[in-house]
Parts: C-alpha cells; structure tokens; sequence
C-alpha cells in the first residue's frame, strides 16, 4: 500500500514538474513597440532617432524659409558609426530620408544607384533596343542642392552592477554650393542595464 | 525495529510531501500577459478641448498619471502637437506614447508607422513630449500612453 502511495506521488511529481518545463513559442510582435530586450542599439534606438532628427529639421526656421516657395533636393551622406558597436547606419539614414520624402518639404537624389542610373540609361542608348526618340537621355539629371550628414556616437560605462550607454546622435544640413551648414541638431539616448529585485 | 522502519518511513513521507508542495508551488508558475492598457484621447482636431477626448482605460494607471494637456498648432504646414503628462506618483514611471495621425475625412495617415516612443516620468514631473504630423494632410490626431510592458512570471 505504501509502495503504491510512493510511486504515485513519484509519478505526480514528475507530471507537474514536466508541466512547468519551459517551451517555445513564436509570436508576432509589435515592430513600433519600445524594445528592451538588451542595452545595445536597437530598434526603439532607431525610430527614435530618426524621428527626434526628421521632427526637428521640419520645424526648424530655416528650413520653413528653404521649403517656402520650392522643394530642395538632397543627398544623404553616410551616417559615421563612431560607437564601439556595429550599427547599420544606412538604416538610420533610410529610415530619415524616407520620413523627409513623405513630409513632401524635400526631394532626394540617391548616390548609392547611380551606377545602376548609368547602366539604364546605356542600355536605352546604346543597346538598339529601346526607341531612341523615348529613350531617356544622359545629363539630364538634376543635382543635389543640400547634403545631410552626421555622427553617431556612444559612451559606455560598467561596473558589476550595472551597465550605461549613452549614445549622441548628430545630423546636419550643409547648403553645398556655399559650404554652410544650414541646419544642426543633436539627440541623446541613455540606457541602463542593472539587477533589479523582483519580489511576488 | 518496527519501530525503526516506521520512523524511516514517516521521514519518507513528509519528504515526499514536501517534495511534491514544492513541485506544485513551482508548477503554478504561468506567463502573465502584461497590462498595455492606458490613457489616452480620441481624435482631436486642432482648436478642440482635449479634455473631452480623454480616455482612461486604466484606471490603476490613471491615478498615477494624468494628462494635463494637449496643445496643437501648424507649423511649416505639418500638425505639431504638445502632450503634457502629469505624474502624481512619487517613484519614476516607464511610459510610453504613441500619435495617430488622421486626414480630414479621419481616415488613419501612416497606419503602424508611428513608433511608441519610450518616457521616464520621475516623482510628480511634468513633462511636455511633442510630436509632429508626417505629411501636410494630417488634420487630426489621437493619443496613447501606457506604460512599458514587462513579462513576469507569477507563481
């Protein structure tokens, strides 16, 4: 009879630890919602920056008076990743270029297809095959009044209990035929990493 | 020595019982969906009284933090908007907003692509976060504010 009970319980036992047992599960998730799941540069990071640097540009005096009475056109210059991580820099930069487009204040040149442009237009040129009176022609694009830059840069700090990351982000607008810079700005972001006590 | 064995056996079963008290103590421990319910408006035009958009959905959280106002203007053609949040709550609060942005036929402008933007509150501030329309042809705007959610596991 004992036996019975023991190996009952035994058997109980095992049942409800394997209950517990940990499982994985795929979910989809929120891809605007604030991300903590480290202390790196993450997605949260990303909009945010973005969105601080495309809010503040659009308000900005001068750029009222450049956008006023015509849309400039643009270059976006590489983002520098100055940080000790690696971070897609293009994807700051897209993510604010896209954001100025859309306001419909700015128009964009794109540097990084311009070979493919070129290739394009060589081919309805040059390769017979396209109508030559609705080929596109050569040199008839329009150049980029105005360049957006920028840095992005990080401190970090540790001790064995806790971890911060300070990350400064700056961006700014030169007019490129005079070489001023029209426009600057910069943001800031601080994460902390520590142990907290969790208590039920 | 019957005794003995009786003994044994009774260390054995209050072991036991202890073991599976323990067993069912942690086998009770279950994801918690976290609380995402907040405060926050529904569509305000710019010139109308924000007060009489304000939704609180929770109430938990609308004790410890209200909106104290919330201010529009145009400025170079695109809707800006100022949020005042308020915190009656002595420890800092993690928060996080989010704008909708609306055309004049209230239809949603730029469906999921406004980000919920992070805010620490500390002990009764008040800060002001702004947010800016993306195009020209937003005409109104609501507001969210909840706080961030962090999964836990409750035995």
């Amino acid at each position: 009879m004992k036996k019975l009970i023991m190996i009952t319980s035994v058997a109980l036992t095992l049942t409800l630890v394997a209950g517990c047992t940990n499982k994985s599960v795929v979910r989809y998730g929120d891809a605007t919602e604030v991300e903590t799941t480290d202390i790196s540069f993450g997605s949260t990071d990303l909009q945010k920056v973005a969105g601080q640097m495309t809010d503040s540009l659009l308000l900005s005096p001068v750029v009222g008076t450049l956008t006023a009475n015509s849309r400039p056109i643009m270059f976006v210059e590489s983002i520098k990743n100055k940080t000790s991580e690696h971070i897609d820099t293009e994807s700051i930069t897209d993510s604010i270029s896209t954001k100025l487009l859309r306001s419909g204040k700015f128009r964009f040149v794109d540097m990084s297809r311009v070979e493919a442009a070129r290739k394009q237009l060589d081919y309805q040129q040059n390769s017979g095959m396209v109508d030559t009176a609705k080929a596109m022609q050569f040199g008839k694009q329009v150049g980029a009044q105005y360049m957006l830059y920028g840095n992005l840069a990080s401190i970090v700090k540790s001790n064995k209990d806790q971890t911060d990351v300070y990350y400064k982000f700056t961006l700014r607008l030169m007019d490129l035929e005079s070489g001023l810079v029209e426009w600057a700005d910069e943001t800031e972001i601080r994460k902390t990493k520590g142990k907290e006590f969790v208590s039920w | 020595m019957t005794t003995s064995i009786a003994k044994i056996m009774t260390k054995r079963s209050a072991l036991l019982v202890a073991a599976l008290s323990v067993t069912l103590f942690i086998s009770a421990c279950k994801n918690v969906p976290p609380v995402t319910s907040g405060v926050g408006s529904d569509q305000i035009a710019p010139g109308q009284k924000f007060s009489k958009h304000l939704q609180l959905h929770n109430p938990k959280l609308a004790k410890k933090l209200h909106i104290s106002d919330i201010r529009s203007r145009t400025n170079n053609d695109l809707l800006e908007v100022n949020l005042s949040l308020t915190s009656t709550y002595k420890k800092t609060l993690q928060l996080q907003y989010q704008f909708t942005w609306f055309d004049k036929d209230g239809f949603v402008l730029e469906a999921g692509k406004s980000p919920w933007q992070p805010l620490d509150l500390h002990g009764m501030q008040t800060a002001t976060v702004p947010g800016l329309a993306p195009t020209t042809t937003v005409a109104s705007f609501s507001l969210y504010v909840r706080e961030v959610p962090e999964e836990f596991f409750k035995f």
